[in-house]
């Protein structure tokens, strides 16, 4: 009888490997047949491999590729094709994913939100500059909150330049603003294809030169809304004149709209490019300028492109859908994508709620408008804050912490707006503030304080309060009330004033008794071991008056930031937003000599801290995470589930090409449909978390069927192309995966179903080895070969198009979706 | 030369991995066994048995909700109105105090009566609002009594099927929210590591669990840890009439492509990671279910109505979802009254009631054991609310669908009625006793549970003077008695001390009333396989807080 052995893996280099490690492939299992071609073996596949190779021989050292079987990669079995002859050695040769594209995978997973296809390119071939230009914020130029194209030819005014592509819809064109206020709008062109301005302009009289307004050819809607609306001379783009509209009530329809019917009438499956100036008269327009077709096959909202948000968020007239929309759109196309994770890390480790805001501004201003704009601008300063000492070399956890501390949004959150120690005796301060202080933004639960230290400590945040202030004196927290008002205000009500809300201190309110021994007499536990161990960390603030009772809570600050307790917790929480799930502060002896990795890798995250120029520097921290095996080995990739906003922004990357011009991609998102898909992925809302220990980072509350369903059907609906059927399920979203592979792939190949599915599986799991993904390219084959009823219908012999309705299209768009909806799409 | 670094950091890092993942394992003592089912054991989905649970988010005052009227501690009522001119003040809850009712001294001895048959104040067909009466409810049970907000509690109570369990907790409670919550859906209290969900282990005891497409669903954004486990999927859906996918294109084609794409895909072998098995378990119950809800879909728009004139008015609709089917808003000839009102009208509270629907929807008409939701907005730390504000919109909400849940299953019932479900609702704490300086409360200790069903053995736990571990009452002005026992040797105690556990009302029902062995239910909740320790059963004196408890209370 023939014997045959199968012996453990054997690596490209003959690195023997360990037959209990559950991450190495190996040879698990072999079931030999004699004659009939029936020997098996069984392989437990590894983390980015290229490819597996069945060797074998009778020399133990010279084994070579066997051909008598083939790899059947959907459940990793070689099975022999041919009956194996003569006893031999059988192994299996590994060959791994190239280190540089499985890092740059990895940096792009997890220091940006996802892969873009060109990025992956640049960063294979550079990783580590990759990583240094991210840490260094500042040393990136940034222009996502630029205007469109602008243009001052009229010598005085800043023209926008707006664009946008569809199918057309109808052949009304209704040009409108959605609430009251004013914009100038000029040479309006609508053209066949996706040039803006190449071609016969359809549109009649777009550029408003027309002798008697609104005839020619356009006519006004029968509500008054716009009815005060005039043709302009001073203010023109072109020409002579330009369209002055003037909005008195919200626009929505052809009656509320300037429209014109265009003649001869548009096919309504085919692509059609519109664009025209738009000179927006008052950043605080509360109207949004419209110009759309009716049914919304093509729609230009100007007022909201990422510039034009940027524009009123620093205005301090942003609503929340626009600040999400801001910054949704940053997370898909800024360039300084390690400062957006980091932005959305401290929103939500510094968790504050828009909506309580909003609430408590009721007490201040009559209308819900302007008690959200007041929310919003709170969140969107203390986002500002942090980002513009992100850009500081030398900023520290202490910088960051200070800012939540002094922000308005976290001073209503946690109700110290509403907390006294006043009295005597004095009031019981809230406690809610002191302990989400320790709990959630510095020590952790359960790490070096208890509930005296919380109720102790609460007394010293009491009189942080807020108030609209000066814009001037916003980091004066002893200012008074502005003065400022609006023109021709008849009082000084706050609907009034102009200001900034801002943290002011309320002596009145402030706990003065007596002095507030916190965490009395303790001592850094030995499991910290060298420098922490058995160090005294009291803190005794003393008694104070007056205004000097706003030092107690600086004090807090000042010594919170650096306690080992907040260096572990703090680090324990970049751990795991970078590197996978399964850190814990609290329980990790960093005396012992056989520290686990991951206990290795948050001793040396605080030894940066605590050894950073200055102490706490969060560069210092973040590179050695950047730096550690932990975040750079094969055995890391993939290793954590997306949340959902990272889950849509790396749907758009995956596709997302510049096709020219910065302005024109392959994969887009107005930023504003971002906020419904993450509502129903999990109730994801940005900047209006109820909870204050802020969305979960580990992958299972996030996953469950429901929260599936809604995962694929954004990517479903992403991929549906314009005007489709399901298209609005997830709002405007677009994606052009023919264009995209007509860019980057040889025309030769379009046709090509297995060099298709080969460029998306590429983009798509760039970190998960050619290898592993076999039966997924089958998988993705086939479907490419399989009509919607089912039915066979070969690939090759498709026109290649793009347009939305042909057969080719839909099949690479359901090929793509269906590649993004599958459980490997939800890892990074 | 690069490769070779490479297989040597990949063989080095994968090994470290694993040897930190070993150490995490090892550190976890107290977790339970593998939970896989071994022998057909006990009843669990085969006694035609269900239960409804709603989680009270962020720890609902239980002093307000069940009131300790004739605590002197909580409200003084000592002589007469006119007589003391302190009578009806509360020293500790100054703005917060639900007042006690001496109308022409007729209703005070009601506090003091025990026939256990609870007020109920009908507002009628005028224009009285429901909730004109505003003292609080008389439970006569000799010592406590509702928020007004709760009265319809008050005809269930007195069908003999509420229970009212006060002062339950656990030993050294934490009062962190987010420890808390982990304790009571994991069953396990002060242990992080266990990371399943209690009612998860009740269904993995389930016979055939594994083969069962349903086996508990819950109806909220997320799924609960209550319901998380790793090796069977429970179901969590956000909105039943959107749970299917749209395909590419959109169209039955396109979706039934697309399912099946999924569906296989999900069988692919890949080299292990962190997540990879949740994504998969998850996956495939996604693909087991998506078939199992357009039924439900279908019923979301039926409106179902109360089988009796509500509030003694009309019958009224069971799940408020919007105004107008809002209790009594809408009257005849087009008037409406936001007096009749049952519930808030807020977003979050209609969002509440179309949980509760769908979930209730679930439970009765699919094969499901268990089906739930939740309610938030409990952390009233400031301006929480005596009479009327953000806590007691939340106690109207909580005993509307109480209510609801009782009417709905007594007369629509089709895969489980009242007789054989039971309601119970959990909360991670109570707050502290006294009101703080803003007119809110801080985060407490014990807490209230209630627990409701066709089975069930109604009446007051934990809420009398006169039981076995009997409610101390304090002096007017002095943190003293039950209310004030905690923390001990503190100068300002002020937390509520426990009397119940909440895994003995849990346990209870998960044997006794789904089924389980006491056997499986020592796997389900681990302390019951402590009794010596943790008298979970029996009662007695738990040492690790120096505490004593009442052990189980034959709910059911």
């Amino acid at each position: 009888m023939k014997r045959l052995i199968a012996f453990l893996a054997v690596g490209l280099c003959s690195l023997p490997c360990f037959g209990d490690d559950l991450s190495q492939p190996s040879i698990t299992n072999f079931t030999f047949g004699v004659s009939n071609g029936t020997s098996q073996i069984r392989i437990r596949p590894g983390p980015a491999v290229e490819q597996y190779t069945v060797i074998s021989g009778t020399n133990i050292v010279a084994l070579s590729n066997s051909t008598a079987g083939v790899l059947n990669s959907s459940n990793f079995t070689w099975n022999a094709t041919n009956p194996l002859s003569s006893a031999r050695f059988v192994g299996l040769k590994v060959t791994p994913m190239s280190s540089n594209a499985l890092l740059a995978a990895n940096i792009l997973n997890r220091l940006a939100y996802g892969p873009t296809p060109d990025d992956l390119l640049i960063v294979s071939n550079a990783p580590q500059a990759y990583i240094n230009q991210q840490l260094a914020p500042e040393s990136i130029t940034e222009t996502i909150d630029d205007l469109p194209l602008t243009d001052t030819t009229d010598g005085t005014n800043n023209w926008i330049y707006v664009t946008a592509t569809g199918i057309a819809s109808s052949s009304v064109l209704y040009v409108y603003l959605t609430d009251a206020g004013e914009a100038y709008i000029d040479d309006i062109k609508l053209v066949v294809g996706t040039q803006a301005g190449v071609g016969v302009n359809l549109i009649a009289n777009g550029d408003f030169e027309g002798a008697t307004f609104p005839a020619p050819s356009w006519s006004i809607g029968t509500n008054a809304n716009l009815s005060n609306s005039v043709i302009s001379t001073s203010i023109k783009h072109g020409g002579a004149q330009s369209l002055h509209l003037i909005s008195t009530d919200n626009g929505s329809s052809r009656e509320s709209s300037i429209y014109q019917t265009i003649t001869p009438s548009l096919s309504t499956t085919q692509t059609y490019t519109l664009s025209f100036w738009y000179l927006p008269v008052s950043i605080t327009n509360v109207g949004v300028g419209t110009v759309r077709l009716s049914g919304s096959g093509i729609v230009a909202l100007p007022d909201q492109s990422v510039g034009r948000n940027f524009q009123r968020l620093s205005n301090h007239v942003a609503g929340i859908t626009d600040l999400r929309a801001w910054f949704c759109a940053h997370a898909v196309g800024a360039k300084r994508q390690l400062l957006e994770v980091l932005t959305q890390f401290l929103d939500n480790h510094f968790v504050t709620q828009y909506s309580k805001t909003q609430d408590y501004m009721g007490q201040y201003y009559p209308d819900g408008g302007s008690q959200m704009r007041a929310a919003v601008d709170m969140e969107f300063r203390e986002i500002s804050r942090w980002r513009q000492a992100l850009m500081d070399p030398s900023c520290t956890f202490s910088n960051l912490l200070r800012i939540s501390a002094e922000s308005p949004a976290m001073i209503v959150y946690l109700d110290t707006v509403t907390s006294r120690g006043d009295g005597n005796p004095p009031k019981t301060a809230n406690e809610n503030y002191a302990r989400e202080l320790l709990e959630l933004f510095t020590c952790g639960v359960d790490n070096g304080y208890d509930q005296n230290d919380i109720t102790v400590m609460s007394r010293a945040w009491t009189g942080w309060r807020i108030e609209l202030v000066n814009p001037t004196n916003e980091f004066n927290p002893f200012a008074a009330k502005t003065t400022l008002t609006l023109p021709g205000a008849p009082n000084t009500a706050y609907s009034n004033l102009v200001g900034v809300w801002a943290c002011n201190f309320k002596q009145s309110f402030h706990y003065t008794v007596s002095n507030k021994l916190v965490f009395p007499s303790k001592t850094v536990p030995a499991r910290f071991g060298a420098p922490w161990a058995g160090r005294n960390y009291e803190l005794n603030i003393p008694a104070t008056s007056g205004t000097n009772g706003l030092s107690d809570g600086y004090r807090v600050i000042a010594h919170l930031s650096n306690l080992p307790f907040t260096e572990e917790f703090i680090c324990v929480k970049l751990c795991r937003l970078f590197v996978h799930d399964n850190f814990v502060h609290g329980t990790y002896d960093y005396t012992q000599p056989n520290l686990p990795p991951e206990a290795r890798l948050v001793h040396d995250c605080m030894l940066a801290w605590e050894n950073g120029t200055p102490r706490g520097n969060i560069r210092a921290v973040l590179n050695t995470i950047f730096n550690s095996d932990l975040f750079r080995s094969h055995g890391g990739s993939l290793q954590k589930v997306k949340t959902p906003l990272e889950l849509a922004a790396s749907t758009i990357r995956a596709l997302r090409v510049d096709l020219g011009g910065g302005t024109n991609f392959s994969a887009s998102t107005d930023g504003y449909s971002f906020a419904t898909p993450l509502s129903r992925m999990g109730a994801m809302l940005l900047f209006d978390r109820a909870a204050p220990d802020g969305y979960p980072e580990q992958a299972d509350p996030w996953i469950s069927a429901g929260t599936v369903a809604e995962r694929i059907r954004f990517v479903e609906s992403t991929l549906i192309g314009l005007g489709q059927a399901g298209k609005s399920d997830g709002g405007n979203n677009f994606t052009a995966p023919v264009t995209l592979l007509q860019a980057k792939l040889p025309a030769g190949s379009w046709n090509n179903a297995a060099a298709v599915v080969d460029y998306f599986l590429a983009i798509i799991y760039p970190a998960e080895g050619k290898a592993n993904l076999d039966a997924l390219r089958t998988s993705a084959i086939n479907f490419l070969n399989t009509d919607n009823a089912g039915a066979a219908s070969a690939f090759s012999s498709l026109a290649v198009s793009g347009t939305p309705l042909s057969t080719y299209d839909q099949r690479v768009r359901g090929m793509v979706a269906m590649l993004m909806s599958l459980p490997r799409f939800q890892e990074q | 030369m690069q490769h070779i670094n490479l297989i040597t950091r990949r063989g080095f890092m994968d090994r470290s991995m694993k040897i930190g993942m070993a150490a995490a394992l090892g550190s976890l003592v107290n977790l339970p066994l593998v939970l896989k089912r071994a022998l057909a054991e006990g009843s669990i989905g085969q006694n035609g048995k269900k239960l409804f649970f709603i989680f009270l988010r962020f720890g609902n005052d239980s002093l307000n909700s069940v009131v300790p009227i004739k605590d002197p501690a909580y409200v003084d009522t000592s002589g007469s109105q006119t007589g003391n001119s302190n009578w009806g003040v509360s020293a500790f809850r100054p703005t917060l105090v639900i007042p006690p009712d001496s109308l022409g001294g007729l209703l005070l001895p009601a506090y003091s009566e025990t026939t256990g048959v609870a007020d109920f104040f009908p507002s009628g067909t005028g224009t009285t609002g429901v909730f004109a009466y505003q003292k609080a409810i008389a439970l006569r049970n000799g010592f406590a009594a509702l928020h007004p907000n709760l009265k319809f509690l008050a005809p269930l109570y007195n069908t003999g099927k509420l229970a009212i369990i006060h002062r339950v907790g656990y030993p050294n409670q934490s009062r962190s929210h987010f420890d808390s919550q982990n304790y009571w859906e994991n069953g396990a209290p002060n242990n992080n590591t266990v990371k399943d969900g209690i009612l998860y282990r009740t269904m993995v005891e389930r016979l055939n669990a594994q083969s069962n497409a349903l086996n508990a669903v819950s109806i909220q954004s997320a799924l609960p840890l209550i319901l998380r486990g790793s090796d069977l999927a429970l179901t969590n859906l956000s909105d039943v009439s959107r749970y299917s996918l749209l395909g590419v294109p959109a169209n039955t084609n396109g979706e039934t492509k697309a399912t099946l794409a999924v569906s296989n895909a999900n069988q692919f072998a890949f080299p292990p990671k962190q997540n990879r098995d949740l994504l998969k378990l998850h996956f495939d119950n996604l693909a087991k279910t998506l078939p199992l809800f357009d039924n439900i879909s279908s019923l979301l728009a039926t409106p179902y109505l109360d089988n009796e004139n509500t509030d003694g008015d009309y019958p009224y609709n069971l799940f408020p979802t919007t105004n107008n089917t809002n209790g009594g808003y809408v009257r005849g000839g087009g008037v409406t009254n936001t007096a009749k009102y049952v519930v808030d009208t807020a977003s979050s509270s209609y969002s509440f009631f179309t949980n509760l629907k769908a979930a209730a929807l679930v439970l009765n008409k699919t094969d499901a054991t268990i089906a739930g939701t939740e309610l938030g907005g409990f952390d009233t730390h400031q301006t929480q609310g005596g009479l009327t504000g953000t806590h007691p919109n939340l106690q109207k909400r909580i005993a509307w669908a109480i209510y609801a849940l009782w009417k709905y299953f007594s007369a629509n019932a089709d895969k489980v009625d009242w007789n054989n479900l039971t309601v119970v609702t959990l909360s991670e704490f109570g707050r502290t006793s006294a009101e703080n300086g803003d007119n809110g409360t801080d985060h407490g200790e014990a807490g209230v549970m209630y627990v409701a069903g066709g089975g069930v053995h109604g009446g007051t736990y934990g809420c009398s003077t006169s039981e076995s571990i009997p409610w101390v009452p304090g002096s007017v002005g002095v943190r003293s008695g039950s209310m004030f026992a905690l923390p001990v040797g503190s100068a300002t105690p002020n937390y509520l001390k426990r009397a119940i556990d909440y895994r003995s009302v849990l346990g209870e029902l998960i044997r006794d009333h789904l089924g389980a062995t006491q056997n499986q239910l020592n796997k389900i909740i681990p302390g019951y396989a402590n009794e010596s320790v943790e008298r979970l059963l029996s009662g007695g004196h738990v040492n690790a807080d120096n505490t004593d408890i009442r052990g189980e209370l034959n709910l059911v």
